[in-house]
């Protein structure tokens, strides 16, 4: 059975932002910035209601002694560790030093390590999917090696004419296929946007 | 696996690493360049700060991600110290995260290197997404004069596009973003819609080298190495290359062999 609530909430808010944006009212700005406002309160309490399902599931794994014992303990301890630092009493919430330390010395160089560990795993995998024989992964690898060519960091007037390539290629081709997903993915949006407006559901079809 | 391989596999990474580490300390050749030899975005963008007042009020949309964080960081500081420079005021804000973390981290080594924390004051994390991009959008023309947006993560300089340009008109809209976000941000570039952008590392060194700030402690200690950058990528073309090349022999080979029969 379909329920009517959803749809008509979507409408509603819908038509009031839309109408806020097209008419200077005073009213009408102060509904919409209390349905702002309202989404707003709704993320931030889904956000921590996502930590702390983390948190809780990472710990009834530790209890139950279930899943990758270290990874959870690992998680549990930085949580604890972060929140500690910026929750203790005469702590400066993300102003303090400890704050500051764990996340400039601590959690922004690892995070910065594992994404560069990615330049190897990358190549690895570009080496894997081409011993698959999938042409796919023979055109995406011979892509990247070309750009990866024109993309060399050299001076003169080879260099001017390697990046003027590699301009071209990010501006035409590159940008033509990914300006073309966005634009697919906006269709997508809109269409759904107008079927959800419209109440239309998949029993519809 | 053969012998070779296998000694590859061990030793290769350890290699590479090394490689790296000495193309890092040695000095950068002069035939090799990381300033795009087009200097649009850089002129663009200080064109863009020299039209904002004196004393601006810069809003800084800090949401990078931490994968392509080093990629902008030398850029990223570079404006942030051009900006002060220009007596801005900036006021940092965040809607990821990720962004928030690296924003604490960069205000913290602004105020570390002397900078009055009165002019770079903290909006900190406004969760919501798109619904606290139009919350900051109320009232923002009539506060700032500037937005700067360093992308990276979701909410990067689209969504300022998308959900504050509409809602706050005459506002200077800057972005600093890494390279995977150009065709994104490229068209809002050529609508005016963006006022500049440095999206390539190529388009961001062609800016700093253009800075009249030496010597400044905000700048990063030390530029990227050129040449570190180029043998990280002749170790990936030479991988993918001879991939590649396996490939394409393998191919033949088999063709020749069907052809023989």
């Amino acid at each position: 059975m379909r329920r009517p609530t959803f749809t008509a909430l979507v409408v509603i808010i819908g038509v009031l932002l839309l109408a806020d944006l097209l008419v200077a009212n005073d009213s009408l700005g102060l509904l919409a910035a209390i349905v702002v406002d309202a989404a707003i309160l709704v993320a931030a309490g889904a956000a921590l209601a996502a930590v702390g399902a983390l948190g809780a599931r990472r710990l009834g794994d530790l209890w139950r002694r279930r899943g990758d014992p270290i990874g959870a303990v690992l998680v549990v301890v930085g949580m604890a560790t972060i929140l500690i630092a910026g929750l203790r009493p005469g702590s400066d919430g993300s102003a303090d030093p400890a704050v500051r330390w764990l996340l400039s010395a601590l959690l922004i160089p690892l995070g910065a390590s594992l994404f560069g560990l990615l330049f190897v795993t990358t190549l690895l995998a570009a080496r894997r999917s081409l011993a698959g024989r999938s042409p796919s992964a023979i055109v995406l690898v011979a892509a990247a090696f070309v750009t990866l060519l024109l993309l060399l960091p050299l001076a003169g007037a080879g260099g001017g004419w390697l990046a003027g390539a590699a301009g071209w290629a990010l501006d035409v081709p590159v940008g033509a296929v990914f300006r073309g997903l966005l634009i697919g993915v906006g269709l997508l949006t809109a269409v759904f946007a107008a079927r959800t407006l419209l109440g239309i559901g998949m029993a519809d079809d | 696996m053969t012998d070779r391989a296998r000694l590859l596999r061990w030793f290769g990474p350890a290699l590479l690493v090394a490689a790296l580490a000495l193309g890092w300390i040695l000095p950068t050749p002069d035939v090799l360049r990381l300033a795009t030899p087009d200097p649009r975005a850089a002129g663009e963008m200080t064109a863009a700060l020299d039209a904002l007042p004196d004393e601006a009020n810069v809003l800084v949309g800090f949401d990078p991600d931490l994968g392509t964080y080093a990629e902008v960081r030398p850029t990223v500081r570079a404006l942030l110290a051009d900006l002060l420079d220009r007596d801005a005021q900036l006021a940092f804000v965040s809607l990821t995260a990720e962004g928030r973390a690296l924003a604490v981290s960069e205000r913290s080594r602004l105020e570390r290197e002397g900078v009055d924390p009165s002019v770079v004051r903290d909006l900190g994390f406004v969760a919501g997404a798109e619904a606290a991009l139009v919350d900051l959008a109320a009232g923002l023309s009539d506060r700032y004069d500037g937005i700067v947006v360093v992308g990276g993560n979701d909410l990067g300089p689209r969504s300022w596009v998308e959900q504050v340009l509409p809602r706050a008109s005459g506002v200077a809209l800057l972005a600093v973003t890494p390279a995977i976000l150009l065709p994104e941000v490229r068209p809002y570039l050529a609508t005016g819609q963006v006022d500049a952008a440095l999206i390539t590392p190529g388009e961001g060194a062609a800016y700093r080298g253009g800075l009249e700030l030496e010597g400044s402690a905000l700048l990063e200690s030390r530029e990227p190495s050129v040449l570190a950058i180029l043998i990280g990528m002749l170790a990936a073309v030479a991988m993918l290359g001879q991939a590649l090349g396996a490939r394409a022999v393998a191919t033949l080979r088999g063709t020749r062999a069907r052809d023989a029969e």
